[in-house]
């Protein structure tokens, strides 16, 4: 059997945990609105002929972000077979909204009211066969986080099952008068030959959705006109007004007759925290304080102490050791001795050694994102960006972009103007994402004794560096306009979930890990040759070695900075390709221990402030492509920031001089 | 008066959203609808946090100063 279900529902509502639970898929889930950017499909498991598509979150049918629009496209024009609508049973009043909507579709639907283990704590009761009863679909109580619940199981056969069934029962949602209106609707639409989702068009038309395009002719749009007017005279309201007022007013109805609110007073225990950690003085060091925390475990703390074990003794002695006895007992040439040694192990070693601050910073980004602090983020950071030009919405991308600048470019979808998201998606790879966690772990371990201070300040580094361009470019007329409206549904609080977060941190370390594997080692391969070799392929001495040549050329570019070393420029241009394959070259060109005296640790700072802020690598300048979706703007963002991080560079370097004196 | 005026704790009903269309039309969605009784959580230099239909929404002063109580 073959069908096509779509997950549909708020934002936030755990689609895509639903989605993994049933297809065994490894969407990313995060607890804030609008995670899931675009539509992802996948069979279901022991059903290889059902597919589900994963949709992004919607609050209506009445898109407001480009991601919503993907989702009623995806509805309207490509019909799935069924709908399984996610509704956050812990907030079911303001889910049903949407509920009542996709009713109209006319598509069968099975209602899957997720969270329920929530709804539990809070001791509301919910009537499942009443409910099902007055939406006239069926319904299921899940709690999809828990993957083993064997209603998911029940889920998916119902949803199967309910192909070519009967729609929801839409009828009857609006007063008498409205009803009426949209039924002489639909009989002039009908008539003019619009088949398909009749209900669906007809309030579509009632409150003059000017997205929704139908070829209808002339007459009958004047028809349909009047019969609107006459609907908002006697019921003394704005169409759209009436179809809203109404569709709540039934919602109020259904949720009497089918819920009892535990209705014990008092604060909730997310409005309890909220209190606390969005406090009009406490919010900023409360943020402050957790980043630092955070990056002090993963850097200073455990990370450092699992990365000087790997980098001293595993990468140091054990593994060169072990591999050139091997090498020597099997006699191989010189040649290959070198470049396994000086190369591979050197290079993909010096990344590989960062692995374990890259897991423990993983897991605790993880899990701050799961317990529902970084929608706060957005909101703590909204005032202090609006003074910029910027929406606290510009923020989530940036968010995202610590784990990787990709998703985090694609996040910027979530932001409504142009102007706005253009400039997201210009300065989102300014902050720290985890292929440059090594860079600033490497400075940090050779110059600065693993200080916290490094990776917050690069963290910092990464938010100052957004203000400053954005009141930059607001100055200028292509950005120049109103930030955005800042609208952001935030999150129930819950106990990060372990599990999930060390999930996430071993996928994004093994993603690391494969990285090292193939497209750095085969980087660290090409540094190693070409700075071992000279023009006339000989082997030669590495000052007189191609890369000299290549770096020196450059070199003298960089000495505003500080670091005009050719090993230095090289490392960074290596860097484009992957920002991991600095750490690599670096490994490569300087042997052992010789790194922390190449350069004074200011020049180093500005090597790293260079690095962090320039062109991301290849990827992140694809996915810039993609989402700039112009030419112009994408020479644009990728000439702006490596100008930007240019300038950061040689004036962390001079203002070191004022105020470090000599280091 | 706006709702920008309403101090944490306290809860008022909404009568009027003004505003931009669009922006109005996404409000509404997320509960913001006339004769709605809404709660302020939280506020942070004019930005508040909202109690909504069970769900908390953030809004900046702008917004909140469009939503007629």
């Amino acid at each position: 059997m073959e069908a096509k279900i779509a997950l549909a529902g708020n934002p936030n509502s755990g689609k895509t945990t639903v989605f993994n639970a049933l297809t065994g898929g490894r969407g990313h889930v995060g607890n804030w609105p609008g995670v899931t950017v675009e539509k992802k499909d996948g069979a279901v498991k022991g059903h290889p002929g059902i597919i589900i598509e994963d949709l992004p979150g919607i609050y209506s049918l009445s898109p407001y972000t480009p991601e919503e629009i993907v989702s009623r496209g995806y509805l309207i024009n490509e019909k799935p077979d069924v709908i399984i609508n996610i509704v956050d049973a812990s907030n079911l009043e303001r889910n049903l909204y949407l509920t009542t909507q996709l009713a109209e579709i006319g598509i069968p639907m099975v209602i899957a009211l997720n969270m329920t283990d929530v709804v539990e704590k809070t001791g509301d009761v919910i009537d499942y066969g009443k409910l099902s009863e007055e939406l006239g679909a069926p319904v299921f109580g899940i709690c999809a986080v828990n993957g083993r619940d064997l209603r998911l199981a029940l889920l998916a056969d119902k949803a199967i099952e309910m192909k070519g069934k009967n729609p929801p029962k839409a009828e009857g949602c609006f007063s008498e008068k409205t009803e009426a209106a949209l039924r002489k609707i639909m009989d002039l639409a009908a008539k003019a030959g619009i088949a398909e989702s009749p209900r669906f068009y007809a309030v579509k038309l009632f409150e003059r959705d000017k997205e929704i395009k139908l070829s209808l002719p002339p007459e009958v749009s004047e028809e349909i006109e009047k019969i609107i007017q006459a609907c908002e005279k006697e019921l003394d309201d704005d169409s759209e007004s009436i179809i809203t007022v109404e569709r709540y007013d039934r919602i109020a109805e259904i949720m009497k007759k089918c819920v009892k609110l535990n209705d014990a007073g008092g604060l909730s225990a997310s409005d309890k925290i909220d209190r606390v950690v969005t406090h009009r003085v406490l919010a900023l060091p409360i943020f402050a304080l957790v980043m630092f925390f955070v990056y002090f475990v993963s850097i200073s703390a455990v990370g450092a102490w699992l990365t000087d074990w790997v980098n001293d003794s595993l990468f140091g002695e054990i593994i060169p050791g072990a591999v050139s006895g091997f090498l020597a007992s099997v006699n191989t040439a010189e040649w290959l001795n070198s470049l396994i040694l000086d190369g591979i192990v050197a290079g993909v070693g010096a990344v590989l050694g960062f692995l374990p601050q890259m897991f423990v910073l993983f897991f605790c980004l993880a899990a701050l994102e799961d317990c529902g602090y970084m929608a706060r983020i957005a909101f703590i950071m909204d005032r202090i960006f609006r003074k910029f030009g910027l929406s606290g919405k510009s923020f989530i991308p940036m968010l995202v972009g610590t784990g990787c600048g990709v998703p985090g470019i694609m996040a910027s979808r979530t932001i409504e103007s142009p102007a706005d998201r253009r400039m997201t998606i210009t300065t989102t790879t300014f902050m720290p994402c985890s292929a440059k966690l090594p860079i600033i772990a490497l400075i940090s371990g050779a110059f600065f004794g693993d200080s916290a201070l490094v990776p917050s300040s690069a963290y910092f580094l990464g938010v100052a560096s957004i203000i400053i361009s954005g009141v930059a470019l607001k100055q200028t007329r292509l950005f120049a306009g109103e930030a955005s409206p800042f609208i952001m549904e935030l999150p129930a609080y819950h106990m990060p979930r372990i599990g999930g977060a060390l999930r996430v941190a071993g996928e994004r370390a093994v993603s690391f890990a494969k990285r090292a594997g193939t497209f750095i080692t085969l980087a660290t391969v090409i540094v190693w040759f070409l700075s071992g070799y000279g023009f006339d392929l000989k082997p030669a001495e590495v000052d007189s070695s191609i890369l000299a040549f290549i770096g020196r050329g450059a070199a003298p570019l960089f000495r505003p900075a500080g670091f005009g070393s050719w090993q230095a420029v090289v490392a960074s241009i290596t860097g484009l390709m992957a920002k991991e394959n600095v750490v690599g070259t670096m490994g490569v060109l300087y042997p052992g221990d010789s790194l922390a005296s190449a350069m004074t640790p200011r020049a180093a700072y500005a090597f790293l402030v260079f690095n962090l802020l320039c062109a991301p690598c290849v990827a992140a300048m694809s996915a810039i492509a993609k989402e700039m979706n112009s030419k112009k703007w994408t020479a644009f963002a990728i000439g702006y920031q490596c100008a930007f991080a240019y300038a950061a560079a040689v004036i962390v370097y001079r203002l070191g001089a004022i105020f470090g004196g000599g280091i | 008066m706006p709702l920008a005026m309403v101090r944490p704790g306290q809860s008022a009903n909404i009568k009027r959203v003004t505003g931009k269309e669009e922006v109005k039309r996404h409000l509404e969605n997320l509960g913001f609808v006339e004769g709605q009784s809404v709660s302020v959580v939280s506020e942070l230099s004019g930005n508040l946090i909202i109690n909504v239909k069970g769900s908390r929404v953030a809004l900046d002063k702008n917004m909140a100063s469009r939503i007629i109580m």
